[in-house]
């Protein structure tokens, strides 16, 4: 089964929806799911603060306590769908802008502020939350994940990894590469790309002729295009693909179909290239807005609930701020620490030469 | 004369170029409606138009593959790599490729092909993108590595390079981009020094201090700094690294007969050892002190807020001079 | 070992400097390869080897001059033993390692600088700006700028500290400012009754009071260094030759107000090359000023013709070619005086000279056999020579034989002069700038290109009648080049 386009079809791609803009539940003949009104309100929560944090940071950049953001604002849903999506024991491997994700492995949000305000290049421990560092190069990750997979069925475990990359990352040799690993290696990987249309100034036409999930077949697996802003979608599609994936049927490739709300990063500018009408069309489609929707619609939270949730989220933010003002510089011989495993010569030269000179200074 | 940023010199120098020459391009990723991340190509695909100024896929290998192939039907492509760390997917094309085809064919082939990269830290940036690759590519024979450390030499030697048969690695100094100066935006002229050749920015008498990129400026703080301790520093800009202006390097090092080399870039392994080395086969019976490298400690470029420590800065090199004195 | 001594490559060429050498010590050489660029009387030369090994020495310094016969160069083919070892094993055993001391690095040492304003870059933080002054640093106690021959006041002003520079520099110690150099190999004590082990031991040196060492001849073995460390000093050296207190090479000098120029290479050769032809031939110069309009007008239609599409024509071409012309009417202008056989010795072939301006000075580089060529033809090697003058590649054999010269002196700007015979030969001629002068055509003043020949003869072998003659012909071909097509 597979959701790719009938053979030469021109129709519009299929897109995998289960909750309209408008927070209508539909129906899907391949994929489905069945969730709990406490599920439903889990997953409305997570979007909320992962959307939270990402705001605080935005600001914290703009006031010059981070070097960098990169926002995952209007990507929410594919990045909490998808992160829920996964079991303990699966692997992923993220971009430099999922923070959602990140949310979902249990990785503090202050280990991502640490990175962009500079005190170090990641720390946390991937293997403690089976969810790897940030990549910054554009698709070079994608390989670890086949070659992780790889692994995991050398194991015999049961377990799948996915990888996370945009639709710039398409482009890459590396992306490429890795369609062709999984593919003959038959790797229990899933390829999320999220397909937020913009790849820094360039739109999706300077990347692709044809929709990303069709690139699948190509390479001998299975594509599908989900709706990245409906949360359920994401979940079932990533949920099935994962499920096949540790079943031995496979690699898979899901493109989300969704829209990168803010900038690329806090030093772009996004007015240069891009119109606004197009912003104010994705903004009916808001990720969260369509599960609240749903939920009002459905009596599955109250006004009480909500407004909870939004207090929850406002001490995150705080407290994700004060923590991040708090993080300490690293001190100057931090430069010299975890470059190697082992003891090296040439670093403990270097440290102790360094060392010397920052004491022959006064005060 | 008009006073320019780097970023802007470099841009009028490009767009200088296409107006002389209907085959020079410009390709990499953003640099068309964005004008690249850095402006560097601001309003040259609104002028040129977007079969000369070419927002290609991301990606780095076929940004300089593709750019060898316009090359061999006849285009001057000038590429650009968005940040140093990032130059290594292309590294393939351009070491394999681009920098020896023209002699596997005999010299029948030429490859006028530049690739820009933006180098160097001090912009307090995340990963990948404060990097110094100069001495991967000053080690690869075939091409041509230059830095400029300022607008007027933006201006010249980029128009330079593009008119170059030879492939040429451009490194730019991004912390330096918005420096201004004033720059002479005439046209292209035979009489503009060479784009292998060295320059003293400074004249001095007690050190010859050695530099290009973003430490040209910096050497030239330090000399004026070092004025209080009654030295007289001479800073030279060495310009191109591949080939190496030896002997403007040895006629300094081997009349101050104290010499330091200053980069960005790892001192281990770095480009600063090739000086050092040809210093002391050149001027040994001149050197009062060893050749002294001041750069980067042999780790990786490290978080932005530990970069002060990992750059060098006024007090390094003026600790270096310390030292060469010392002997 | 074979060693390679400096050839004659030209006519009798006794020396050479050095200019730039292809090779180093420890590079392997093959036959024929350009191992050294050297740099004659006359010309610069590259040198290809004529041996196969290793370079075990240079024993000629790039800018030194060599007389021919003079070894410069020893290469070790196998059959020798190999030079001694770099003593870079020794430096690296002196590195001394330093504790690394971090407990002194409190929070409150970690160097924080002043806020200072950023400069957005568009990708992170921003520049800041470079500082303008040194931080203070910890005054080091027993560091008084101790410093080797004088400039322990310059040395003063550093401080103390480890070098930040990451290389493989020894790291000074407590003592601070003492500067890094490589300890002293103790000498192992000696029980009373064994031999002493061979090899000297001396005290460190750097380089320029090694060289100072050499030049006067002082055996370093023999001195005990009294500098920091027990290095030795210029003024160690000194003492040692009785020169104490003598001022070393370090010293400035005082207010310069002229500059001395060593006389050698085309300068010393120019020299002697004018010096014995004005003393020894009797030169006499006659001077004419023509209207070389039709010549100028000719190089324009000459320029216009696919035979000269690959080649410069300008007025000197005529003027080559009318010279030429000339000389097969009057052979005896194409001469040389033989002052042993008491001959004038009469040449069939004209190697025409062109006394040229190079940056390495005055070259007089002749076209062989230049009667024998045509007119393009001529074009072409008259280019390549100036070519080949300006690249600085001119070689001795491209000198040599010359019967006759031309001297453009017009191209400085001047009308006239008096030029003075390339040696061994009898006449020379100096073309003038051309330029737009009044002239009377027909009773009328018109304005003309005009210039002036002025040509010098040795008056031993060319009469004032035959001077004047070849002149006269010169200057009426130029009026009218058909008359060069009359006269051929």
């Amino acid at each position: 089964m597979t959701a790719e386009a009938p053979h030469g079809a021109e129709a519009p791609p299929e897109l995998v929806q289960l909750l309209t803009p408008e927070g209508e539940r539909v129906e899907h003949p391949d994929y489905d799911i069945d969730l709990t009104p406490e599920e439903i309100r889990g997953l409305y929560r997570d979007l909320v603060l992962v959307r939270r944090v990402d705001l605080e940071a935005v600001a914290l950049q703009r006031q010059g306590e981070l070097g960098l953001w990169a926002s995952l604002l209007g990507q929410e849903a594919a990045q909490i769908g998808s992160g829920r999506a996964l079991t303990d024991a699966d692997m992923a491997f993220p971009t430099y802008r999922e923070h959602g994700v990140a949310w979902c492995r249990g990785v503090d949000p202050v280990n991502l502020l640490g990175l962009f305000r500079g005190v170090n290049h990641g720390g946390w421990d991937p293997a403690e939350h089976n969810f790897h560092l940030y990549t910054i190069v554009i698709g070079s990750q994608t390989l670890h994940a086949v070659g992780y997979a790889m692994g995991i069925q050398r194991d015999g475990a049961e377990a799948a990894s996915i990888v996370y990359f945009g639709d710039g990352a398409t482009s890459q040799g590396d992306v490429n590469e890795s369609f062709i690993w999984a593919s003959v290696f038959n790797a229990p990987v899933v390829f999320f790309c999220q397909n937020n249309q913009w790849a820094i100034s360039e739109p999706l036409e300077k990347q692709t002729r044809i929709p990303l999930y069709r690139r699948a077949s190509g390479f001998g697996f299975p594509g599908v295009r989900v709706d990245g802003n409906d949360v359920f979608a994401c979940l079932a599609v990533t949920r099935k693909a994962l499920a096949d994936a540790r079943a031995g049927q496979g690699p898979m490739l899901i493109e989300a179909f969704t829209y990168r709300m803010g900038a690329h990063t806090t030093s772009d500018d996004p007015t240069r290239y891009r119109v606004a009408d197009e912003l104010e069309a994705w903004k009916l489609k808001d990720p969260i807005e369509r599960v609240r929707a749903y939920m009002f619609k459905n009596q599955l939270a109250d006004q009480e609930f909500f407004d909870t949730i939004d207090a929850e989220a406002d001490e995150l933010g705080r407290d994700a701020r004060r923590r991040c003002l708090a993080l300490p510089d690293p001190e100057p011989l931090a430069i010299f620490d975890h470059v190697y495993a082992e003891p090296h010569r040439l670093i403990d030269s270097e440290r102790a030469q360094f060392a010397a000179y920052l004491e022959g200074f006064e005060g | 004369m008009t006073t320019l940023t780097l970023a802007k010199a470099l841009n009028e120098s490009m767009r200088r170029a296409m107006e002389d020459d209907p085959k020079v391009l410009v390709m990499g990723e953003d640099v068309g409606k964005l004008g690249g991340v850095f402006r560097v190509t601001d309003g040259l695909q609104k002028d040129f138009g977007e079969q000369r100024v070419i927002d290609t896929p991301l990606a780095e290998s076929g940004i300089v593959g593709t750019a060898i192939g316009l090359a061999l039907r006849g285009y001057r492509p000038v590429c650009e790599i968005q940040f140093d760390g990032f130059v290594f997917p292309a590294a393939d094309q351009i070491i394999t490729q681009l920098a020896k085809m023209p002699l596997r064919s005999l010299g029948k082939l030429r490859l006028p092909v530049v690739v820009r990269i933006p180098f160097g830290g001090g912009i307090g940036a995340v990963e990948h993108h404060s990097e110094s690759p100069e001495a991967y590519f000053t080690h690869t024979a075939g091409l041509r590595v230059v830095a400029c450390s300022n607008p007027a030499d933006g201006y010249t030697m980029l128009q330079q390079a593009i008119r170059c048969d030879d492939p040429v690695i451009f490194f730019e100094p991004k912390r330096r981009y918005w420096d201004k100066a004033d720059v002479d935006t005439s046209a292209f002229s035979e009489g503009w020094t060479p784009l292998d050749e060295a320059r003293v920015v400074r004249r001095g008498t007690d050190v010859t201090l050695i530099a290009y990129g973003p430490m040209v400026k910096t050497c030239l703080e330090a000399a004026t700094a070092a004025e209080d301790d009654g030295r007289s520093l001479e800073v030279v800009d060495l310009r191109s690294l591949n080939p190496l202006d030896v002997e403007r390097v040895v006629e300094s090092a081997g009349r101050t007969g104290r010499c330091v080399v200053v980069h960005e870039a790892p001192v281990y392994s770095g480009f600063g050892a090739e000086i050092a080395a040809r210093v002391t086969e050149r001027c040994f019976y001149s050197l009062e002190a060893p050749v002294l490298r001041v750069g980067g400690p042999s780790t990786p470029y490290p978080p932005s807020r530990l970069e002060d420590h990992y750059l060098p800065d006024l007090d390094r090199v003026l600790d270096a001079v310390d030292r060469v004195f010392a002997f | 070992m074979k060693e390679f001594r400096l050839p004659d490559v030209g006519e009798g060429l006794t020396e050479a400097e050095i200019v730039r050498w292809h090779v180093r010590p420890g590079d392997p050489v093959k036959i024929n390869q350009i191992i050294v660029e050297i740099e004659t009387a006359k010309a610069v030369v590259e040198l290809p080897c004529p041996f196969e090994g290793v370079v075990s020495a240079l024993t000629a310094v790039e800018g030194e001059t060599v007389e021919v016969g003079r070894p410069i160069i020893s290469v070790d083919d196998g059959t020798a033993p190999a030079p001694g070892a770099p003593s870079g094993a020794r430096a690296e055993e002196g590195l001394t390692e330093v504790s690394a001391d971090r407990r002194g690095l409190t929070e409150d040492m970690v160097p924080h600088p002043p806020e200072q304003e950023r400069r957005p870059v568009l990708v992170g933080y921003g520049v800041k700006p470079g500082a303008a002054k040194r931080r203070p640093r910890k005054p080091v106690a027993g560091a008084s700028g101790r410093a080797v021959n004088g400039d322990a006041d310059r040395a003063a002003g550093g401080g103390a500290g480890a070098a930040a520079s990451f290389a493989t520099l020894p790291v000074a110690g407590e003592t601070g400012a003492v500067p890094a150099v490589p300890p002293v190999p103790a000498v192992p004590p000696v029980p009373a009754g064994t031999a002493v082990p061979a090899g000297r031991v001396i005290a460190p040196a750097k380089p320029p009071v090694r060289k100072l060492a050499r030049e006067l001849g002082v055996d370093l073995a023999t001195l005990t260094g009294t500098g920091p460390q027990g290095t030795i000093t210029r003024e160690d050296v000194h003492s040692a030759v009785g020169l104490a207190g003598r001022a070393g090479p370090s010293a400035v000098p005082a207010a310069v107000t002229e500059e001395r120029i060593p006389v050698k290479g085309v300068r010393k050769a120019t020299a002697q090359a004018v010096t014995a032809s004005a003393f020894t031939a009797p030169h006499v110069t006659e001077f004419l000023q023509v209207d070389v309009t039709r010549a100028v007008e000719a190089v324009g239609r000459l320029r216009e013709l696919p035979d000269f599409a690959e080649v410069r024509v300008t007025p000197l071409l005529l003027v080559a070619k009318a010279t030429l012309v000339a000389v097969r009417r009057h052979p005896m202008i194409n001469s040389s005086w033989d002052e042993a056989r008491q001959e004038i010795v009469v040449k069939y072939g004209v190697n025409l000279g062109i006394a040229a301006a190079t940056p390495r000075g005055l070259l007089v580089p002749n076209v062989k056999d230049a009667q024998t060529l045509s007119l393009p033809e001529l074009a072409g090697a008259l280019g390549a020579l100036a070519e080949t003058a300006r690249a600085g590649r001119t070689q001795p054999a491209d000198m040599a034989g010359g019967t006759i010269t031309i001297t453009n002196v017009g191209v400085f700007g001047v009308d006239a002069g008096t030029p003075i015979l390339n040696p061994g030969e009898s006449a020379i001629l100096a073309f003038g700038q051309i330029r737009d002068m009044p002239w009377v055509v027909d009773g009328q003043i018109v304005p003309r290109k005009v210039c002036t020949l002025a040509l010098s003869f040795d008056h031993r072998i060319v009469d004032g009648e035959l001077g004047s003659l070849f002149l006269r012909d010169l200057g009426a071909m130029l009026e009218d080049p058909l008359r060069m097509l009359a006269w051929s």
